[in-house]
């Protein structure tokens, strides 16, 4: 085998030794199935937990360089140790307790976070052949674990005993809720189109069969992935849809309570949410670790780095948004182009099929890909610009609404003041 | 014992031991909690049951969902502390309780009775056989399932009124529980008042004698006797 | 994964659980608790709807929309109920059941 070959498939041939040597120890079996499962689930969790250390100093040093100053650069060079440097003043910051918080639901809270968000890396596929288990629901596994970590959110809130603390989490549980929605709803375009839920699939059918790159679905759905980009940075609380830990504002909403080690939990759950998202996103939409010349994992990597980066892009330059113009973009703008969109490709995607079998079966027009591609853009496109044109609109009726009314309010006033004694103050 | 029987165990143990707590909590927000413990107990068994979509499809829908709901209904009408779980008639429900799940364990379970001339129990369900795996199940079962959702032959047309189901109960929802202002309160009993009143004056002028005498006595007993 | 489980462990777990939420809708002084009750029913019949599909019908598609179905009505009704809940709970600050005796406010 030749070297290439070798780094192509390097993961593989680390698993693949790892399973032959716990075999050989004791057998194939059971046993030695689960020590294997349990080996694959550290490494997982270590990947994500070193990732998140990267994304950390990444993020300061982008968001510094957006905001025209340097970052961390005291700690090692270029501020790579900053990391650790947090790490170490986390757990050595002292652990408070509120006297009369709920200790068993307290403590438990950013445990539970923690967890659901490392358990979505279960189906990742890493590169071919190389996923934790393959399950055949994979993205609908994705999407249910990262709804179960809001009920922890509700527990921080009430276990604070602490009335912001509580409020915060109202407005978190209802901002994550609600951006679940078109989240679920964008993502099941793709799942019509790749014709199955298993991640690993997925990313087959955005690749060719000699394993070159096909087309990417975000060529196919551009709208879908803008849909499912903005409900993925609602969904992992960041800029700017941040209401839920700004500091300047409810005084960082529901873990305004919790300091050191436990803090610490809370943002490595966010942080490792977001790389969820962003290799859900890269996998999804931008053909996972298809790529020409560089091995699979290294063009994941890539790929995740830069949907990472969009994100740190808009945090740094976006203002935060309101509470309720966050509920009103996601129930009066996106959901109903969510479903506009599901209805048109359901049609489009039914009435153009690429393969022989499915006509056969079903019917419809026989195109090749790259038409179906066009065709679908088109249909994507065209729904965003009206439904960003419908939106505008609005908006702009709203807005002059607006205006009219605080310029009949300033002549009521002007007429009330002009009736006093001294005379209308000067305009 | 194999490794499927003790997680069957454990699982029913975190089901069973969730559900007891619920019912007997003091405090609400516990009681929420512990249904949610439940809820995780029944994703492990619809684990063991190669029934993965559904796992997934509880966790959404239970754990993410109607738990959320759960306590911000605990929340929202202010019952967390409860003086006392349990109401004037909880010796007769657990007594119902006791003897529904005896029927139930009799009718389902495997020791037959016999009483009088019937047998119950030991019902021997097919491909069905203690000790021996269960039938495999087929690889495509979630695509049968999909498939019969949408076959107006098979469950499609229970598909469409369930989705209508849903459409009616959100807009139920959103439309009972909408906030009102006091102003729209006070509207809402002063109409109720007008109309009990306007009712009280057709009774007040039907009792009153009408001003020629003519014919009262054979209307005034009938009708308000019917008003009541 | 069903390795030497048989069929009645699942029945009885699900009549037991069936009977738990029984107690607690029967039993319980808050109108709340009363339906974390009948959620717990809820999931006893779907446990035992799986069973049934698992051991005796695995190639069908009925035992699965069945269990389906029931998802969504129990969300359905949970909603409902916890909508219903509030708005009497606004008019009585209560929600006792035994104290919503009359229709009249």
């Amino acid at each position: 085998m030749s070297v290439i070959d070798a780094i192509n498939n390097l993961l593989k041939i680390i698993s693949d030794g790892v399973v032959n040597l716990v075999e050989g120890i004791l057998g194939p079996g059971l046993g030695a199935d689960l020590i294997v499962m349990g080996l694959g689930a550290v490494a997982l969790c270590t990947l994500a937990a070193l990732t998140f250390m990267a994304m950390t100093w990444a993020e300061r040093k982008v968001v510094a360089r957006i905001q025209s100053r340097v970052g961390p650069n005291q700690a090692g060079p270029f501020g790579l140790l900053q990391p650790i440097a947090d790490g170490i003043k986390m757990f050595t910051k002292e652990d408070t307790t509120p006297a009369s918080a709920d200790r068993w639901v307290y403590n438990a809270a950013p445990l539970i976070i923690a967890t659901f968000a490392l358990v979505t890396f279960a189906v990742f596929p890493l590169a071919p052949g190389v996923v934790g288990t393959n399950l055949n629901i994979g993205v609908f596994f994705v999407i249910a674990v990262g709804s179960a970590s809001t009920v922890a959110i509700l527990m921080a809130g009430w276990g604070s005993n602490n009335k912001y603390s509580l409020l915060g989490a109202f407005r978190t549980v209802a901002q994550l809720v609600g951006y679940e929605v078109p989240m679920l709803l964008n993502v099941i375009p793709v799942i019509l189109l790749a014709g199955s839920m298993g991640l690993a699939d997925i990313v087959q059918r955005q690749t060719l069969a000699d394993g070159n790159p096909g087309i990417p679905f975000i060529l196919y759905l551009p709208l879908s992935a803008l849909a499912f980009f903005i409900a993925g940075v609602a969904e992992t609380g960041r800029s700017p849809f941040d209401l839920l830990e700004a500091e300047s504002e409810i005084v960082a909403g529901f873990h305004v309570e919790y300091s050191g080690m436990k803090f610490a939990l809370f943002m490595l759950g966010e942080y490792v949410n977001t790389l969820a998202v962003s290799i859900v996103f890269a996998t999804l939409f931008l053909g996972g670790y298809a790529g020409p010349i560089l091995p699979p994992y290294l063009w994941l990597a890539i790929k995740t780095a830069g949907v990472f980066f969009i994100f740190m892009w808009l945090r740094g330059t976006l203002p935060r948004v309101r509470v309720d113009q966050l509920m009103s973009l996601n129930w009066k703008v996106l959901v109903p182009m969510s479903v506009v969109n599901l209805i048109a490709v359901m049609i489009l995607a039914k009435l153009f099929v690429t393969s022989p079998g499915l006509q056969a079966a079903n019917g419809g027009i026989l195109v090749t890909p790259e038409t179906q591609a066009a065709i679908l853009f088109v249909a994507n496109m065209a729904i965003l610009l009206s439904g960003l044109a419908i939106a505008a609109r609005r908006a702009r009726v709203l807005r002059l609404a607006e205006e009219a009314d605080i310029e009949s309010r300033r002549e009521a006033n002007r007429a009330a003041a002009s009736s006093f004694v001294g005379g209308a103050p000067a305009k | 014992m194999t490794i499927s029987q003790i997680l069957f165990i454990v699982m029913s143990l975190v089901v069973l031991g969730g559900g007891v707590m619920v019912v007997t909590a003091r405090n609400l927000f516990h009681a929420a909690l512990f249904l949610i413990l439940s809820f995780f107990g029944v994703v492990g068994l619809y684990l063991l049951l190669d029934a993965g979509f559904f796992a997934a499809a509880q966790f959404l829908v239970y754990i993410g969902a109607i738990s959320i709901l759960i306590i911000f209904a605990v929340m929202l009408t202010r019952g967390v502390q409860l003086a006392q779980p349990a109401n004037s008639q909880w010796p007769a429900a657990l007594v119902i309780s006791v003897i529904v799940f005896v029927i139930m364990a009799i009718m389902l379970g495997p020791i037959a009775i016999t009483i009088g001339q019937r047998q119950f129990g030991d019902v021997s369900w097919p491909n069905v056989t203690a000790g021996q795996p269960a039938p495999a199940v087929a690889d495509d079962s979630l695509v049968r399932l999909g498939q019969s959702f949408v076959d107006f032959n098979q469950y499609g047309a229970a598909f469409l009124l369930t989705a209508v189901l849903i459409l009616v109960a959100m807009v139920g929802a959103i439309w009972v529980a909408r906030d009102r202002t006091l102003k729209d309160v006070m509207e809402e009993r002063a109409e109720l008042a007008a109309e009990e009143a306007q009712e009280a004056m057709l009774a007040g002028l039907v009792q009153q004698p009408l001003p020629l005498g003519e014919a009262q006595s054979a209307e005034s007993p009938a009708v308000p006797a019917a008003h009541h | 994964m069903l390795n030497g489980i048989p069929l009645y462990w699942f029945l009885l777990i699900s009549a037991a659980l069936f009977c738990i939420g029984l107690y607690g809708a029967l039993a319980r002084k808050n109108a709340i608790a009363i339906l974390m009750g009948v959620e717990l029913m809820l999931n006893a019949v779907n446990i035992n709807l799986l069973a049934f599909w698992r051991y005796i019908a695995p190639n069908s598609a009925g035992g699965l929309a069945f269990a389906a179905f029931i998802f969504v009505i129990a969300a359905a009704e949970a909603a409902i109920g916890l909508a219903l809940m509030i708005s009497v709970y606004r008019n009585t600050q209560s929600v006792d059941p035994d104290k919503l005796d009359s229709l009249k406010l």
